[in-house]
């Protein structure tokens, strides 16, 4: 009788002691860092955690985002840090008019931005691992506002030399008659030219830097009816400006 | 009598050969990375005050053309910029020659900007909005001059008008065109209101 409690004692005295030593379970949270967050709207996920990243502070200036999944991951757990998928399905007619459906993919980027994995040192590091390989999880993205095309359609260039600046911001872009067999000028149109590449919600303005020999074009389409305007939610919405025009005429001989 | 002046000839040769070699030449080529700035010729580089080297306009690399040896300490600086520049950075670019330094000189050139100005003419109401590309300003009434962000120089510009002012109806004159060399007078771009 005196004995057996005496082992009993020790046995608890053991695990007590055990527990004490932490020998329970390391637990390690998943910690996210997000450069250029200039709009609300990423959510980042994994293993079955969302974690929504909003953006603090004033108008769109771009913020650091600091933030921690809710749940940790234990020792030997996996984790894959990426930007929520929405997998749409949706349905595509072919040239025949037979349609099918097919998955399309996007995902919980910032509202106007896309976010990739740091590309810079020291916060280039995967975003996927196994708890317990490092220290501390701390995975790193960098969101950028998207820039959508500018593009245009060329009637009637006949000369060469012809070369279109937007503002002082991007290399001028030169445009070249289309030749026919024997290398001459046809005059015909040259259609879907992406000229410039323009960030969301700043301006353009289209203009004639060199005029082409011999002719004279003019710019119209954009916001202002001239080559100009914004490119905000309605342009975002058709994947850029399509409706610029650059007619060419001959001079006056 | 003879054979002392074979001698002499023989050390002149031998002092003229190595004279040719250029003198302690090694097997190391110096070379650099460019990353911007570097947009018209008139970029001269040098290696410990010689060994001159043009670097021409668009250049993404340089290299000089004497070989260094083991242990040569080279120092590249700029001699001359060219004339658009306002300064470049060279990076490791001193340090003693080996496999490793020859090959991690990183460059780049800060090329110059102007102030751009624009006058405005008879301007009397309020709402007209230029933009030189990004560059988006709204513009009060009765304004005289606009001073739009500086450009670069040999760069472009291109003024447009995004909004017209509140019953008045702008245009832009000689709106486009290469930004000039000199601070004052390098555009004439007007816009003209009624």
């Amino acid at each position: 009788m005196k004995f057996s409690l005496a082992r009993g004692a020790l046995a608890l005295t053991a695990l007590l002691t055990l527990a004490s030593c932490g020998g329970g379970k390391a637990t390690f949270p998943i910690n996210v860092t997000v450069y250029g967050v200039s709009y609300d709207g990423l959510v980042l996920t994994t293993n079955g955690q969302d974690l929504a990243i909003n953006h603090t502070g004033t108008g769109a200036d771009p913020v650091t985002v600091d933030a921690v999944f809710p749940n940790q991951l234990e020792y030997g757990e996996t984790y894959d840090v990426m930007p929520k998928p929405v997998v749409t399905p949706t349905t595509v007619t072919a040239a025949d008019g037979t349609t099918s459906t097919v998955n399309v993919t996007t995902y919980k980027f910032p509202q106007h931005q896309t976010c990739q994995q740091s590309p810079n040192y020291p916060t280039n590091l995967p975003t996927y691992g196994t708890a317990g390989q490092l220290a501390n999880i701390h995975v790193y993205y960098v969101c950028s506002i998207n820039a959508y095309p500018l593009v245009a359609k060329v009637t009637g260039l006949r000369g060469t030399g012809l070369t279109l600046a937007n503002g002082s911001g991007p290399a001028p872009v030169s445009v070249s008659p289309l030749l026919d067999t024997d290398n001459q000028p046809t005059g015909a149109d040259i259609t879907n030219l992406t000229l410039f590449s323009v960030t969301f919600n700043t301006t353009y303005g289209v203009t004639i830097l060199s005029q082409p020999k011999d002719q004279t074009c003019t710019i119209s389409g954009g916001d202002n009816g001239t080559g100009a305007g914004t490119m905000g939610l309605t342009a975002e919405a058709a994947g850029g400006v399509n409706n610029l025009v650059i007619a060419c005429v001959n001079n006056p001989t | 009598m003879k054979s002392s002046i074979l001698r002499a000839g023989v050390a002149l040769a031998c002092a003229l050969g190595l004279a040719a070699c250029g003198g302690g030449d090694g097997d190391l080529l110096l070379q650099g990375t460019i990353y911007q700035g570097v947009t018209k010729d008139g970029l001269i580089l040098t290696n410990n005050g010689g060994d001159d080297l043009a670097v021409p306009a668009g250049a993404t690399s340089f290299q000089f053309s004497r070989a260094i040896s083991t242990d040569d300490e080279f120092n590249i600086e700029v001699k001359q910029y060219p004339s658009n520049v306002k300064s470049c950075t060279i990076n490791n670019g001193k340090a003693r020659a080996n496999y490793y330094t020859i090959a991690q000189v990183t460059m780049s050139c800060e090329i110059k900007t102007h102030p751009f100005t624009i006058k405005i003419q008879g301007l009397t109401t309020s709402g007209l909005v230029v933009v030189n590309g990004t560059d988006r300003r709204e513009v009060p009434a009765n304004t005289a001059t606009l001073e739009m962000s500086p450009v670069y120089e040999d760069g472009p510009y291109g003024v447009s008008i995004l909004t017209q002012p509140t019953g008045q109806t702008c245009s832009v004159s000689n709106g486009s065109g290469t930004m000039g060399s000199t601070d004052t007078n390098n555009n004439n771009v007007v816009v003209t209101c009624a």
